[in-house]
């Protein structure tokens, strides 16, 4: 990911990031590897692999939520390092998409941080200056 | 419905308290639905989401809500305080082997699964007997379900309500210490305050101890998750509406409500299993380095996020709450008959851990809990910094050069870790205990400092 691509966000206990991107996709993406850079190292996995992913939701920002808590579990549950995602179908209420990536390997794929959900404390997304913004705060 | 804030703190603890958003949170908790008495904080409170972190909420149990924001993600995060044999003049000499034994010994499950290897019909057993399941399959002694919160294992506990996500994200990582704030540490006692207590307790002046301080790993994480959208999805149903979604809420009667708290119950039971699990590996480590002659028992083990059904006097008639502990302690007093027989003349203990490099506390729950706060004090310092902050212009290398030099070893898998949990990144845990103290909610027993840290 460039640099402008997401910045961290400073909590008192936890930690959350903010991302950039110029469509509602892109951001959902964006979103993703913004926390698995916070989790762990992306650009250390592999895309040997591709990996199906859908959610559902009742509205754009539990879909956010719901999006990330299922890339989390990916990575937490299933063990899968992804290197990058791409969306395939997108609304307010429903994502489809793939990630790339390859299984974890415990010495190459190392938790930065364990990050243990995805909170709706703060949440926004957001047009600001042409582009889509999206915050979120993690607990860890 | 809407009742106060109250705050229990210092002068000096209101002027950091006031800086971030833990006042807005819990006059937010004072908004839900069948709250009894106030929304309370103790003096360790800072900004979490939802409800703020050392919040206290007790609610009705026949109209109010349960909240799993309320209890936190890491469902029974708490800590044990283990005794050992051993004093810190023996100790000190052997201190660096010990700490790169037990950090070898003591998975944080950052790179990788624990050592504890059980199927699924076997979780489903951990998920209902908690701390009790461990003993039975050799990992512990008896006594460590009997002195635990709930003996080790809360009732209630259904794991059909515990997805299969929520499996697979906990079954490898049982019997890991995390990472975060999670750590392990050798300390010794510094100075003992209250000599009947501490006598109860097992502690002496110069005694090496160790404090634990673990959760419900992915488990209970992913337990939270699965309810908090389980919540926001039936609140309309419920005609709740709330100024935060993360304090989503359904009622304890309802279906959702009583599905969480089954759930909630096998979590916390996840994590009495997952602190058992690590108080087994840190015997063989101590025996490893000094032999026979460590003995090493458990003093007690304190969940700091819970709900639970207790029994209060409120405005002069005796009924059952629901409290929610978001970080804090249950702190019964002397005579409860939930405490273990050996204590109930002094009192629940109560353990504070403060920063790594200042001082922890070993307290004893006094009435005044039982009267103002729910049976309830504070959980720990309350952090003062983000993790940003307390990076900023420091090294990892040259801040743990600093504490060795004043005696304390730290052994972390990540370098960022020790920043993050510096002294200076925490309120003064000293200031913290006195507010506790001086308004009766607890009693100081102990003080104990650090010689050594494990975290992930």
């Amino acid at each position: 990911m460039r640099p402008r691509d997401f910045e961290v966000l400073e909590h008192p206990a936890d930690i959350g990031f903010r991302a950039f991107a110029g469509t509602l996709p892109e951001l959902f993406a964006r979103s993703a590897l913004a926390m698995l850079s916070i989790a762990a190292d992306p650009a250390a996995a592999l895309p040997k692999q591709q990996y199906p992913l859908a959610v559902e939701s009742g509205d754009r920002e539990s879909l956010l939520v719901d999006w990330l808590n299922e890339v989390l579990y990916w990575f937490d549950g299933k063990l899968i390092a992804f290197r990058d995602f791409r969306v395939t179908q997108f609304r307010d209420t429903a994502i489809e998409a793939v990630g790339m990536g390859e299984p974890r390997d415990p010495l190459r794929h190392r938790a930065r941080l364990i990050v243990k959900a995805v909170t709706y404390h703060q949440l926004k997304i957001e047009r600001r200056g042409g582009l889509w913004v999206a915050e979120v705060y993690l607990d860890i | 419905m809407l009742t106060d804030v109250m705050v229990y703190a210092s002068e000096a603890l209101m002027v950091q308290i006031r800086k971030d958003l833990s006042l807005e949170q819990a006059m937010n908790v004072a908004t839900l639905p069948g709250i009894v008495g106030s929304s309370l904080a103790m003096p360790d409170i800072h900004q979490g989401y939802g409800f703020p972190i050392g919040g206290v909420a007790a609610m009705d149990c026949d109209g109010g809500v349960v909240s799993p924001g309320g209890v936190g993600f890491d469902i029974n995060c708490g800590v044990r305080l283990v005794r050992t044999t051993l004093e810190e003049a023996a100790v000190r000499p052997r201190l660096r082997d010990l700490i790169d034994q037990v950090f070898r010994d003591v998975p944080c499950g950052t790179g990788g699964s624990g050592f504890v290897k059980i199927g699924p019909r076997d979780l489903d057993r951990v998920l209902v007997e908690g701390a009790r399941w461990m003993v039975k399959n050799g990992f512990g002694e008896q006594r460590d379900a009997d002195f635990s919160e709930a003996g080790g294992a809360l009732e209630g506990a259904d794991p059909a309500a515990v997805s299969d996500r929520a499996r697979e994200r906990g079954l490898p990582q049982l019997g890991t210490l995390g990472s975060g704030n999670h750590f392990l540490e050798v300390q010794y006692v510094e100075e003992v305050h209250d000599e009947t207590a501490a006598r109860a307790y097992g502690i002496f002046p110069g005694q090496v101890v160790v404090l634990i301080h673990s959760g419900s790993r992915g488990l209970g994480h992913q337990v939270c998750t699965d309810y908090v959208k389980v919540m926001n999805q039936s609140m309309a149903k419920h005609h709740i509406s709330l100024p935060d979604r993360q304090l989503a809420c359904g009622p304890i009667r309802s279906e959702e409500g009583e599905r969480y708290l089954a759930a909630m119950c096998a979590a916390a039971n996840f994590a009495w299993a997952n602190r058992q699990a690590i108080l087994h590996f840190l015997r063989g480590a101590f025996q490893r380095i000094f032999g026979a002659a460590a003995r090493l028992d458990l003093v007690y083990d304190v969940c700091h996020n819970i709900a639970k059904r207790e029994r209060y006097e409120v405005e002069g008639r005796r009924r059952e709450v629901l409290v929610h502990r978001k970080g804090a302690t249950r702190a019964f007093p002397a005579g409860h008959r939930e405490i273990p027989a050996d204590y109930r003349a002094v009192g629940q203990p109560v353990f504070i851990p403060g920063s790594m490099g200042t001082a922890s506390w070993v307290l004893a729950g006094a009435e005044g809990a039982m009267r103002e706060t729910f049976g309830s004090v504070c959980h720990g310092a309350g952090r003062l910094l983000s993790r940003t902050a307390a990076r900023k212009g420091r090294n990892a290398r040259e801040e743990q050069h600093k504490l060795e030099e004043r005696g304390i070893l730290v052994r972390s898998e990540s370098r960022d870790g020790i920043l993050e949990e510096l002294p200076e990144a925490y309120k003064n845990v000293d200031e913290v205990i006195e507010v506790v103290h001086n308004a009766g909610l607890a009693r100081k027993v102990a003080r104990l400092r650090p010689m050594g840290v494990i975290k992930g």
